[in-house]
């Protein structure tokens, strides 16, 4: 003992030489099974994205009769503030848009109005089967069909009209997608703001909106 | 109310009148009665409130038929007086000037059917639509359908509206057992 | 107030809605202002614009029961019984005796829950947050029963033409009644907060004014009427369903305010508690709930038009229809009950008012939007 043969690797108790991966064969799965350091920007990220899942307002604007179901879920009885969630009285102060309902194109050019003026990150929930494919009003003059050719929405919630149950749980999928980074709509429609303009001009015949320089 | 009738009578034409209801009088005047008939109701009688006032379409007959519900709360009846008018010219006098809820209604009418009533104050002015284009959509050869599947579209997906093609999707082309 | 003119006020105009907290619906108040005071107002309409009765007329009479009752969210069932009764009127089909009771019962349900809201929306205009948590729940107790009847929330579907389409379920009458007493429990804390307080008092009273020599020109109706002293209600006037055979008093006030029109309503809700006890006691305890009707797929029903009226919670409302002898309605107008009171009535009461009363005020006639505009 005492002195060590040069090349040879010392043997740990064990019987295993000394600096080599103890469980070669499993060493592959327990060092990937460690949780990854995140890049500062990761983390930075992960952070915004769960305080903004955490607080969402919703924007005053009941803009059909999906609305009705907003009054029970805003108080005492579904009470929507334990999940974080609150109203905001302006589109300014607000991050979420409820579509509840078809929207005629009358309300579609205020509500395109609105969504602009809304701060970013700013999400849109749809309410009820007429902002899918028409529901009931399949046949109307009145209303759009297909909301997502006019606005980018993240979550639909469908029934006509929707419990508020449906509706808290349109808002944790709502705030499962943004803590992901999944919600992205209002990337989408910065990047495809021709085609939304397009839709949107196809419909709204007396076209006086103002051009943002977002 | 029969004696109600007779007492219009004697003062303007009545072309027909039907007692729909013990309470309720159905009588129709030509356009030329229509206005006098109108006022001397809101001044003379008791039917002075104006409870509805909206147009039929009767598009094969090439008229438009207006029509005018009186209601005397005092008594408990209700009058309506029905009035035909061209179709191809549709030009009614306004009764504005006697109940102000009339406003809304000849506006309404103005776009929903394009009857005019020269003088109503928000003529012309839209108050459903916004930059209609089109004929007025509650004329009966407007065709809805067709114009919303035009302007706006279906997603796709929704093209079997048709119960018998659900079937043929759902069992192949052989349908139902009973229906081969 | 210019440089040039001090004695002329600088006139500013505001759009009131859509998109505001504060407007009933999704309706716009365009307001002409000097300081905070409304010179004129223009209702604007046609947000919630549909075209029902032109998807009516593309529909058979059977079809277009699902979407009648949209026209109305808080109080659907009224557009499914004028539609109903006017179609039965021209069809020639009278109901069954315990399809009166059955009807006049949902009637009266969705009455009272759309009474109980806007009593909690008139308290939530002025700023009170409470009394509008406490309505609301209420008015989900009333809709579960509703659920229960009817399997519905919000829209019911309820009435069929013959009758209704199923009978009360076991033992509803006991549960009606648990959240009947509840409502009546919690009247009282509603009254400490709203009508005897002295705050909420100087906040209403002699605010919003109707003048009764509207009611000459206009057909004012519902509460709105009845807060300016006359006893005007279709209930009474015009009896249909079971209301003949009911005990109720109608509700009158004389003052005209807001004060007037909101203590009807919170009157109101007991005569309509009192109303569904009546109801759930004389109702007939069997018998048919509808009665047979051609096939609904070839009915057809020869040229006629009505009028039929019901009292909703907000007036008189009322459906023109008319048929020509085909499958499906030539042509249903829908007379909303606020129709007037949200164009030419409300108008006239923008004149003078502050604008902060806007608000209190139009919650209080109530107007509701989607039946101004279908």
């Amino acid at each position: 003992m005492g002195v060590e043969e040069k090349g040879k690797v010392p043997l740990l108790p064990s019987g295993v030489p000394v600096g080599s991966k103890p469980h070669a064969t499993d060493s592959t799965l327990f060092a990937q099974g460690r949780p990854k350091p995140l890049s500062l920007d990761e983390s930075v990220a992960f952070i915004k994205n769960w305080f903004r899942a955490q607080s969402l307002n919703v924007m005053a604007y009941g803009t059909g009769c999906g609305s009705i179901e907003l009054g029970p879920l805003g108080t005492s009885r579904f009470d929507m503030e334990r999940f974080g969630i609150t109203g905001g009285p302006t589109p300014r102060q607000s991050s979420v848009l409820i579509i509840s309902g078809y929207l005629s194109v009358k309300t579609l050019k205020r509500v395109i109005r609105s969504y602009e003026q809304m701060p970013n990150p700013r999400w849109v929930v749809a309410l009820g089967s007429c902002t899918i494919n028409g529901g009931m009003y399949w046949d109307s003059y009145s209303t759009i069909k297909i909301l997502d050719q006019y606005l980018p929405v993240d979550v639909y919630v469908n029934g006509c009209m929707p419990r508020p149950e449906a509706l808290i749980a349109g808002f944790k999928d709502l705030m499962d997608m943004i803590k992901r980074g999944e919600a992205n709509g209002y990337i989408e429609y910065q990047n495809n703001l021709d085609w939304y303009r397009a839709n949107q001009r196809k419909v709204i015949k007396d076209w006086n909106l103002p051009e943002y320089s977002w | 109310m029969n004696e109600f009738v007779q007492e219009i009578q004697a003062r303007f034409e009545v072309l027909w009148s039907n007692p729909q209801r013990p309470d309720l009088m159905q009588i129709g005047v030509r356009q030329v009665n229509a206005l006098p008939l109108l006022t001397w109701l809101k001044s003379n009688t008791g039917y002075f409130i104006l409870n509805h006032f909206s147009a039929v379409d009767w598009i094969e007959d090439g008229e438009f038929q207006l029509t005018y519900l009186l209601t005397d709360y005092a008594a408990r009846r209700s009058l309506m007086v029905c009035v035909r008018i061209d179709r191809a010219a549709p030009t009614a006098e306004s009764v504005h000037h006697l109940w102000p809820e009339a406003v809304t209604y000849e506006q309404e009418m103005f776009e929903m059917f394009g009857i005019s009533f020269p003088g109503s104050p928000r003529q012309g002015v839209d108050l459903l639509l916004e930059g209609w284009e089109d004929i007025p959509p509650m004329r009966r050869d407007f065709d809805t359908a067709a114009f919303a599947e035009e302007a706006f579209g279906f997603r796709p997906g929704r093209t079997h509206t048709n119960p018998r093609d659900r079937v043929a999707i759902a069992f192949g082309q052989k349908g139902f057992l009973h229906d081969h | 107030m210019t440089i040039e003119n001090p004695h002329v006020e600088k006139e500013t105009q505001l759009w009131v809605g859509p998109q505001h907290p504060g407007v009933t619906g999704n309706m716009a108040i365009q307001v002409w202002l000097t300081g905070d005071t409304i010179q004129r107002g223009i209702t604007h309409v046609g947000y919630l614009h549909r075209g029902f009765e032109k998807l009516m007329e593309r529909r058979k009479f059977i079809q277009s029961f699902p979407i009648v009752c949209r026209i109305c969210v808080p109080e659907p069932d009224t557009n499914e019984y004028l539609l109903a009764a006017s179609i039965e009127e021209l069809g020639g089909i009278t109901i069954p005796e315990k399809a009166v009771w059955l009807r006049t019962l949902v009637l009266e349900m969705s009455r009272l829950a759309s009474l109980v809201q806007q009593i909690g929306g008139g308290a939530g205009a002025t700023g009170l947050g409470a009394v509008p948590n406490w309505t609301y729940t209420l008015r989900d107790y009333i809709l579960d029963s509703f659920e229960e009847l009817t399997g519905g929330r919000v829209y019911h579907m309820y009435m069929v033409y013959g009758g209704v389409r199923r009978d009360l379920p076991v033992g509803f009458a006991e549960r009606m009644e648990a959240t009947l007493r509840k409502i009546e429990e919690r009247l009282p804390y509603i009254d400490k907060v709203t009508f005897q307080s002295s705050v909420w008092r100087e906040r209403t009273q002699g605010v919003g004014l109707t003048d009764p020599a509207w009611v000459k020109e206009m057909g004012i109706s519902g509460p709105a009427i009845r807060a300016m002293g006359f006893a005007r209600d279709v209930r009474r006037d015009f009896p249909y369903l079971a209301y003949p055979e009911l005990d109720f008093s109608v509700i009158t006030s004389t003052g005209g305010d807001i004060y007037a029109r909101m203590e009807i309503r919170r009157h109101e809700v007991v005569e309509s508690i009192k109303i569904i006890r009546q109801v759930l006691q004389k109702m007939p305890k069997d018998g048919p709930v509808a009665a047979p009707i051609p096939n609904v797929f070839t009915w057809r029903i020869p040229t006629g038009q009505t009028y039929v009226r019901a009292e909703a919670s907000r007036g008189e409302m009322g459906y023109y229809t008319v048929t020509d002898g085909s499958d499906k309605v030539r042509r249903v107008h829908v007379r909303g009950a606020s129709y007037v009171h949200g164009f030419a009535m409300a108008e006239r009461m923008f004149e003078g008012l502050n604008i902060a009363d806007l608000h209190p005020t139009l919650v209080s006639i109530p107007t509701c939007p989607p039946e101004m505009e279908r």
